[in-house]
């Protein structure tokens, strides 16, 4: 994989979504790391557990039962900044979910829209979000709020899978955003209703007929969704095989669905991550000396410089 | 061809535009082998990534790994790339080969201009273990079972199918075998 392929401009900060469909894949794992490395350069990191329904991103820094809680946000009204709880490095804060009260699906629009806007006003240089699994609605667009849209893979047919539904949904769900922006909405629901009578099975031939049936549609997606590009992680690889499955994954979502995709990096399996989960310490801190970790400072490298991964032994 | 008319076959390749034809050739079977069979990757998404659709991505990769050829041929002086004879790739190497020996694994590779060092160190083979197979050696060659192994990954990597090779390949082998 060569380095210089269609490079982003280098990343200048703010908001990092990590996302990706299947629960077990490590998200948590490396939004927890990615705060580290990036607290540790010295920039001010907000972390944001969005995993309503499981949250346990603060067990990753050693913190059991966090007193302040995103629950003080949608039930008492508190503002994020009142909530931050603090963390083994100076610069860097939490936002903890709390397993007991609140599930992603009993938000409202306006908590949610709240809850946007006081995560665009945070005062950070990165704000790293921590989803779900799932493809509940709340996921999808907290992922696309987001400046780096980052998903995490295992190399194994469900979570591929998985990933792909995550991915398909947002792309339909920033297509009706869009849309709905131009005051196109009806039009969406209207082809979508009547598929079977346009001969239409799925997102990507919905969004082709749009294109063809309307060319100010495929003008308006054109220039909108030409922003639209995920950052792909592949985590827990044991062997090359594993590791070359990301670039056919990268290459899948560009044929198939026409996604620009980052292929930034893998994270080789290592028991010291569980280690280190049992333990209640930062991994970044105490495991610095494992290939994963510099699989991770890698990675985390290659998304700030707008690289993408370099694969053993590989020439392309 | 000018570069810029260039761009959109490297796009296909998944490369940068100008790459060097070592990685033309390396996108081109990676690529073509991915979108042959449903693997993992391909498996989730079999109903609506159809068998048609995924043979039109296969058309679009070969006739970009067809013109950028053409193209770096062109510009190359020509013993540097193909020994005399060998015609740049047409149609699938497979069709018309009707039983892979030695020399059709030669001319498949020899189509797609790689070097027997290159697959080595790709697929961990000596590069004599790999011309034997290829000058069909067999006296030289490892145990049925070892090349069985060889045979499969040299297969693959040319983009063939490791069971028709492993066959036809073991068939004449074996042929050898029975006459010595």
């Amino acid at each position: 994989m060569n380095q210089k392929t269609k490079t982003p401009p280098p990343y200048e900060g703010e908001i990092w979504a990590i996302g990706g469909g299947k629960g077990g894949t490590g998200k948590t794992f490396i939004a927890s790391c990615l705060g580290s490395l990036l607290a540790k350069k010295g920039r001010q990191v907000v972390l944001v557990d969005m995993d309503l329904g499981g949250a346990n991103l603060h067990s990753f820094f050693g913190i059991d039962r966090p007193r302040r809680s995103l629950t003080s946000f949608f039930e008492r009204g508190a503002s994020l900044s009142d909530i931050l709880v603090r963390t083994e490095f100076d610069n860097m804060t939490l936002i903890t979910g709390d397993i007991h009260s609140i599930a992603s699906d009993t938000i409202t629009f306006s908590q949610k829209l709240k809850l946007f806007r006081q995560i665009l006003k945070l005062n950070a240089q990165n704000v790293l979000i921590d989803l779900g699994a799932g493809s509940h609605l709340n996921t999808l667009d907290t992922f696309l709020i987001a400046d780096r849209m980052i998903v995490v893979l295992v190399p194994e047919v469900i979570a591929i899978e998985n990933m792909y539904h995550f991915i398909k949904n947002s792309l339909f769900r920033k297509v009706k955003n869009v849309l709905k922006e131009y005051g196109f909405k009806e039009i969406v629901q209207h082809v979508w209703d009547r598929r079977q009578e346009f001969g239409i099975r799925n997102l990507k031939e919905l969004i082709d007929y749009l294109k063809g049936s309307f060319s100010y549609i495929g003008t308006i997606l054109d220039h909108e969704l030409a922003h639209f590009r995920v950052s792909l992680i592949l985590n827990m690889v044991r062997s090359n095989q594993d590791i070359v499955l990301g670039s056919a994954v990268k290459s899948v979502l560009q044929k198939y669905l026409g996604l620009a995709v980052d292929y930034v990096g893998y994270v080789e399996y290592n028991d010291a991550v569980w280690r280190s989960v049992r333990e209640r310490k930062p991994f970044m801190l105490n495991y610095m000396a494992t290939g994963c970790a510099s699989n991770i400072v890698t990675l985390a490298e290659n998304i700030l410089k707008g690289r993408e991964v370099t694969l053993p032994g590989g020439s392309e | 061809m000018t570069k810029d008319s260039l761009a959109p076959y490297y796009a296909v390749l998944e490369l940068p535009p100008g790459a060097p034809l070592r990685n033309v050739q390396n996108a081109y079977l990676r690529l073509r082998r991915l979108y042959s069979d449903l693997s993992v990757v391909l498996e989730p998404l079999e109903e609506e990534f159809t068998a048609e659709k995924r043979q039109a991505v296969l058309a679009e990769v070969e006739e970009a790994y067809q013109k950028l050829l053409s193209a770096i041929h062109a510009e190359t002086p020509r013993s540097a790339l193909l020994p005399e004879g060998v015609a740049s790739g047409t149609a699938d190497d497979e069709a018309e080969v009707m039983a892979f020996g030695g020399l059709a694994l030669r001319k498949v590779r020899e189509r797609l201009a790689v070097d027997l060092s290159e697959i080595s160190k790709e697929i961990k083979a000596r590069v004599e273990l790999l011309r034997n197979i290829e000058e069909e050696r067999f006296e030289a060659l490892p145990e049925e079972a070892y090349l069985k192994g060889h045979l499969r990954n040299f297969a693959q990597y040319l983009g063939l199918r490791p069971d028709k090779v492993v066959e036809d390949y073991l068939g004449r082998y074996r042929a050898w075998k029975k006459r010595k």
